[in-house]
């Protein structure tokens, strides 16, 4: 019975509360403040309160408010009584939400006599509280946290739990902790240490445990926090023992934090034909790199020779004084500020060098392992010109090699252009470079000054190389007028008497004088060369390098700079001699494990780099910060328009693409004057936004329009912008990124996965022959976690080394017509391609076939009697029990067993070359294993393996049950199936744990498809969220099968049984699932076939419960 | 927060959901925009920004309604609570429904994070759910109806005397439901949806 009742209704007529609504309007606008200024530190909050309060701009505002609050909290502190001074000395900001709420939190921070901050800044908070952050934040996390710890506020209630400040460290955010790699990783580390695999596993099943434990408050509280901390250190005593494998990771992980912040442009060694230990070494060494500058060259700036983008801190100036000097008045600001530009001379001849010596550049690779191990005694020659930039421009005036003579931009008589270059008798007057020209004409009154002359240089350094690539054939460019050439290989007599021919060559040629140093390898040749310098050489020999390094400054070595000399130098260490003292350990301990090792290995003339690898440019583009000023908006984006225009000609030149693009931005700050340096930037903030695309393109228009977008992201003045600089990056092949990346396509991983089939094959029939013994579990099981993970990896970075794409795909006869049918269409089309078209009359000819394989799964579960009789000698289930068992065994060790011989068809065809590890289908994968690991960690296997094995991916439920429990009983299996699934009918679609309409609907394509994405996504997820993935996805199903009434019928059937177990108790849940499926109706036949059938039951279960009908816009 | 801890589960479900009510309710009358926005201010419930009523008036009255629940919720005997909207001629416009259920045979405790995280959700969507409901006429009316399974006998509590019977302002034709959030856990499980006439109706208005 339903009664209706009513309290007193309340009626509000606004007649009725007019004195009141004149109240309110009142306090409205008083309460919008207060509301903007609570909830962020928006300008308009400032210009809000500063209207009507004494406080003269935002920041005397902000530090008032600050100071009020932190004088609320010590009296509310000091009012709560009987604290226990756990956070004493911790001052907690919290960041976004979080349960406990942040102010429940600030409650605990007030009882146990700790800080509570409203607002962040490094200066007051100790620990940054969140318990989720958006990967802009993670990505860039330094700059969020300033360094500090990001702590779960799970730490705070253990604290208190335990009545101690505990560690905050186990407490670290997930997100941010990178000493805890992802499963996913490990999956796809394509490390030689593969044959520590158990212990990998190992670890990956502690890890989601302590993962697990964390976000679950109501646990927590439960659990003993010590059992928690146990927990951690076996954690972290696992990852130590691992170091091998996890700190190379870590490592990994750690070069994307932001060391490489400053280093605009990092170049990737192009290593991968190396075997993983030397590329990890190479890959540390390339970060060095960039900061790898000899500082005694002719110009000191801080320009990394490696950089293919340039900044002009302080050398620029025009070169002739009628030129326009700013983007104010000169309307090719961008093109003439290029063309005058040194940094950028040295910066883009490299792309000419490239593609002047291309066959010598690139195809050097090969052989560089080779010699890297052997036992031959290195000989590297460093050739470096001598002030190449002054000395080209005097090349051909004999009379002044001898006087001072300086290069810089242009000669005014104010002299407040600086000196780029100057000549060793320059230098003797104590002329160096960024000086300003009429400092230098103090020290030297006959100074000669010159302009740049970009022709003579290009001209000179082509000269220079040619001649260098004649003498030998490795040769790596550092930058236009210094190079490394290795002669190990070419036996060569005597060093030093090649050397001197080749210097003499140089200045026959070009005269100019080059300096050479000769050395066991990298370092000692660049050593060399500085006391070789000027016009000599040098040679150290193996025997001479110590007493040669002993008395050594330390900032003469590579990869020091001036931080690090100061603080070596407070460790009074100025030689390499005394930095020898010091041992390995403490190094690292002081300087960082990677800085540690170099200085450790340098200070004792060990370098292990070799000469001539290629490197990659990572980004592309363009700053300026000369010059730069704009009256307004349209002088702003008309400079922009021809920087983009610059930096589109530089990806074109280099024949890339990019997706990620960075606006820069140089703003003067408030308070600072005019510029010394004519037009300079002076003191300035910098500023950056960046964007990526989902298409790399190198198009001027495209770059245009985001870039517009960009600058107005930064809500700036234009007036007082400085320097603007434009960076690509994430760049891609301009050719490759047109056809599709050549990496993904179906041939590159056929090739990998046919040398993986082999080793299958041989597996495979080795399982046969022993299929009752205990090995043939893990030798079948296992072939990706055992020895021969090892050597497929193996393979197929060969394959890739040896550049030779080619390889045969499977013979027809070994693929699957299922799988095959089952291929999106382009895939499919692109395989057809590869068989010659036969692929079409296979699939017609395996149409008969495969009805039989499709109810393949059902006869598993139904009757294994069946099974024989079709004579599929993978589905005998008699050696799968005991593989089984062997199996469960071991399942502690490995997460991935198997136990189903389905897989071998499958194998043949889907082998993903990603995942190293893994097993390329679900059917390799054991089910019991599958069921007990924690869902979160289900989900991710799940999704790595490939998707489009429906069939066994269905079947593989439907098994698990089964599996289990022949397990445990012991009992044989194909007794023991349990037909019962199949016997459940349609009143329980949705009854239990797994439901057991997936079992149901296998055989029907479209519903395998909707089980296989309700499997990944846990079971126990809701269709509504299953579905739109299902929806999306059902385009890419063979559209071409004719939809049956039968699977109408099925679907429809499916819905209604959803829609009674849900409607009295989430309504919520059916009506977004019927908005979904009206939505789809739209474009399916299907679909809207299935929706005009169900929507009348739909209505009527409605009207039943709530006595309505759903409102279906 | 803090909550007895020899209350059952059924009473402990019942006290939070008065809370919540309160809440949601609020943020319903809010929505509606029936009061102009100063009448209400910013509050944080459940961690989550929810508006309160400013005036006293006001806010008694919702808060004693829905207390006056509390033993009838206790009891299961509500079946859904409901804030109806009327125009000036007594003509309901729009319904906000709460269907309760309270499973009376739960024995275990209540996981207070989980019904919060779950209530909490409630109030974020019927934040953003403002599209979906109707635009009322200026000057209506509203009130807060409970439907009961059976008519509380009048004497035996207190409380009972609050609640007088109505007559059902059904609806003259055929109704539309807009679910904005369901939920269902044991013991509590709540389902909030709008009612309103067809569309055809709604034009004539």
């Amino acid at each position: 019975m339903d009664s209706r009742l009513s309290n007193s209704s309340s009626s509000t007529h606004h007649s009725n509360s007019k004195k009141r609504k004149k109240n309110a309007t009142a306090n409205n606008t008083n309460q919008k403040t207060l509301g903007v200024a609570w909830g962020s530190k928006s300008l308009s909050a400032s210009s809000c309160s500063s209207r009507k309060s004494p406080f003269s701009d935002f920041s005397s505002y902000m530090a008032h408010k600050n100071c009020k609050l932190q004088n609320q909290f010590d009296s509310e502190a000091s009012a709560s009584a009987a604290r226990k001074p756990i956070f004493s000395g911790v001052s907690i900001f919290v960041d976004g939400f979080t349960v406990p709420s942040s102010q429940e939190l600030r409650g605990y921070m007030l009882k146990y006599d700790g800080r509570f901050e409203n607002y962040f800044s490094r200066h007051c908070v100790t620990h940054i509280i969140c318990s989720n952050l958006p990967d802009s934040k993670v990505k860039n996390i330094r700059a969020f946290s300033a360094g500090l710890p990001v702590v779960k506020p799970t730490w705070i209630l253990d604290s208190i739990a335990a009545n101690r400040l505990l560690s905050w460290v186990p407490y670290q955010l997930e997100q941010v902790a990178s000493n805890q790699p992802k499963l996913s990783a490990f999956f796809t580390l394509k490390s030689s240490k593969m044959s520590e695999d158990t212990f990998t596993n190992a670890l990956c099943q502690v890890e989601p445990d302590v993962q697990d434990s964390f976000p679950r408050v109501g646990q927590l509280k439960e659990r003993h926090p010590s059992e928690v901390g146990e927990m951690v250190e076996v954690c972290r005593q696992i990852s130590n023992e691992s170091n091998d494998i996890s700190s190379k990771k870590t490592d990994v992980f750690m070069m994307e934090e932001p060391i490489g912040e400053r280093v605009i442009c990092d170049e990737e060694k192009l290593a991968e034909a190396n075997s993983s230990e030397t590329n990890n070494e190479r890959n540390t060494e390339g970060e060095l790199d960039p900061t790898y500058q000899e500082p005694s060259t002719s110009f000191s700036i801080p320009c990394s020779d490696n950089q293919n983008v340039h900044q002009f801190p302080s050398s620029e100036a025009t070169g002739s004084s009628k030129q326009c000097h700013s983007t104010l008045t000169d309307p090719n600001f961008v093109e003439n500020y290029f063309k005058n530009s040194r940094l950028h001379f040295i910066g883009t001849w490299r792309q000419r060098y490239r593609k002047r010596f291309p066959t010598l550049s690139t195809g050097l690779n090969n052989g560089i392992s080779n010699s890297n191990k052997s036992d031959i005694k290195s000989v590297i020659l460093h050739v470096d010109m001598d002030c190449f930039f002054v000395s080209v421009v005097i090349r051909n005036k004999p009379a002044l090699f001898d006087k001072p003579v300086a290069v810089c931009h242009s000669n005014n008589s104010k002299g407040t252009s600086e000196i780029s270059s100057a000549n060793y008798p320059a230098r003797s007057y104590g002329i160096r470079a960024g000086m300003f020209v009429r400092d230098a004409k103090a020290l030297c009154p006959h100074l000669v000054t010159f302009p740049y002359n970009f022709e003579a240089y290009e001209e000179v350094a082509d000269q220079f190389y040619s001649i260098l690539h004649r003498h030998c054939n490795k040769v790596q460019a550092v930058s236009c007028d210094e190079a490394f050439l290795d002669f190990t290989d070419a036996m060569v007599e005597d060093p030093e008497l090649l050397a001197s021919s080749i210097r003499k060559e140089i200045y026959e040629t070009t005269r100019c004088t080059a300096s050479a140093g000769i050395g066991g390898n990298m370092l000692m040749a660049r050593i060399a060369t500085r006391t070789a310098k000027p016009n000599g050489q040098c040679y150290i020999t193996p025997e001479r390098v110590d007493d040669h390094l002993n008395q050594l400054p330390v900032d003469a070595l590579p990869g020091i700079g001036y931080v690090l000399q100061e603080k070596l130098k407070k460790q009074s260490v100025n030689t390499c001699g005394q930095l020898r003292m010091i041992s390995k350990n403490s190094l690292q301990k002081e300087y960082g494990m990677k800085t540690g090792e170099m200085l450790w290995n340098y200070s004792r003339g060990i370098d292990y780099r070799s000469v001539g690898i290629i490197q990659e440019c990572k980004s592309i583009g363009a700053d300026v910060n000369w010059g730069v000023r704009f009256r307004d908006m349209k002088d702003c984006e008309h400079f922009l328009i021809n920087l983009c225009k610059e930096v589109s000609l530089r990806l074109q030149c280099c024949g890339v693409q990019g997706r990620t693009f960075t606006l820069k931005i140089k703003k003067r700050r408030k308070d600072a004057d005019e510029p010394a340096k004519f037009m300079g930037c002076g003191d300035c903030e910098n500023l950056s936004h960046s964007v990526t695309i989902p298409l790399a393109t190198e198009n001027v228009e495209i770059l245009q329009r985001i870039v517009k977008q960009l600058l107005g992201c930064f809500y700036i003045d234009v007036k007082e912008i400085r320097g603007i600089g434009l960076h690509v990056s994430r760049l891609e092949n301009a050719d490759t990124s047109k056809q599709g990346t050549e990496k993904y396509t179906l041939k590159s991983w056929l090739t990998s996965g046919s040398a993986s089939v082999e080793k299958q094959k041989y597996h495979m029939g080795h399982n046969k022959h022993n299929s009752d013994c205990a090995n043939c579990a893990s030798s079948h099981g296992c072939i990706h976690s055992q020895g021969s993970s090892f050597q497929i990896d193996n393979k197929i970075l060969n394959i890739h080394v040896s550049g030779d794409p080619i390889s045969t795909p499977p013979p027809l006869c070994q693929l699957d017509v299922e799988v095959i049918r089952n291929l999106p269409s382009e895939v499919f089309s692109e395989l057809n391609e590869i068989y010659g078209g036969k692929l079409i009359d296979f699939i017609a000819k395996g149409k008969g076939k495969c009805e039989s394989s499709s109810s393949l799964g059902n006869s598993l579960e139904d009757d294994a009697a069946t099974c024989k009789e079709e004579d599929l000698p993978y589905s005998d289930p008699i050696p799968l029990n005991q593989i089984f068992s062997e199996n469960k065994a071991m399942q502690h060790e490995r997460v991935l067993g198997s136990g189903h011989g389905s897989c071998s068809q499958v194998t043949h065809n889907s082998n993903i070359e990603r995942d190293d590890l893994l097993p390329s289908s679900l059917s390799q994968i054991d089910a019991s294993v599958l069921q007990q690991i924690p869902e979160d960690l289900k989900a991710v296997i799940l999704e790595h393996l490939p998707a489009h094995r429906a069939q066994d991916f269905c079947s593989t439920p439907a098994i698990c049950p089964g599996r289990i429990n022949q397990d445990s009983v012991g009992v044989d299996t194909s007794k023991n199936c349990p037909g019962t699934v199949n016997h459940a009918l349609n009143d329980s679609l949705w009854a239990g744990n797994l439901p057991s309409w997936m079992d149901k609907f296998k055989d029907s394509s479209c519903l395998r498809k909707l089980g296989e994405i309700y499997h990944r996504s846990g079971f126990n997820s809701q269709l509504s969220s299953v579905l739109p993935q299902f929806l999306s996805e059902f385009h890419h199903l063979d559209l071409t099968q004719e939809i049956y009434d039968e699977t109408v019928n099925i679907m429809c059937e499916l819905l209604k049984q959803y829609v009674k177990v849900k409607i009295e108790r989430d309504i919520e849940e059916i009506y977004i699932c019927f908005r979904l499926l009206k939505r789809f109706a739209v474009k399916s036949q299907f679909f809207s076939r299935v929706y005009n059938d169900i929507f009348p039951f739909l209505q009527a279960a409605v009207d039943d419960n709530y006595g309505g009908s759903l409102f279906m816009p | 927060m803090q909550r007895k801890e020899n209350e059952t589960p059924q009473g402990q479900a019942a006290s939070v959901l008065v809370e919540f009510l309160e809440v949601a309710i609020t943020a319903v009358v809010f929505l509606k925009g029936v009061y102009p926005s100063g009448a209400f201010e910013r509050r944080r419930y459940m961690n989550v920004v929810v508006q309160r009523a400013r005036h006293p008036q006001l806010r008694y009255y919702i808060h004693a309604t829905v207390s006056g629940l509390l033993p009838f919720l206790q009891k299961g005997m509500v079946d859904r609570v409901a804030v109806v909207f009327f125009n000036t001629d007594n003509v309901p416009l729009e319904k906000f429904i709460f269907k309760l259920t309270v499973n009376q045979s739960y024995g275990s405790s209540v996981e207070g994070v989980d019904l919060q995280i779950s209530l909490r959700s409630f109030l974020a969507k019927l934040s953003v759910s403002e599209s979906l409901t109707k635009k009322l006429p200026p000057d209506c009316r509203w009130e807060i109806t409970g439907n009961f399974q059976l008519l509380p006998e009048t004497g035996t509590s207190k409380e009972a005397n609050f609640w007088i019977p109505t007559d059902t302002k059904q609806w003259e034709q055929p109704l539309f439901i807009t679910p904005i959030r369901s939920m269902s856990s044991d013991p509590l499980c709540l389902q909030f949806y709008i009612e309103h006439p067809s569309l055809s109706e709604s034009s004539v208005l």
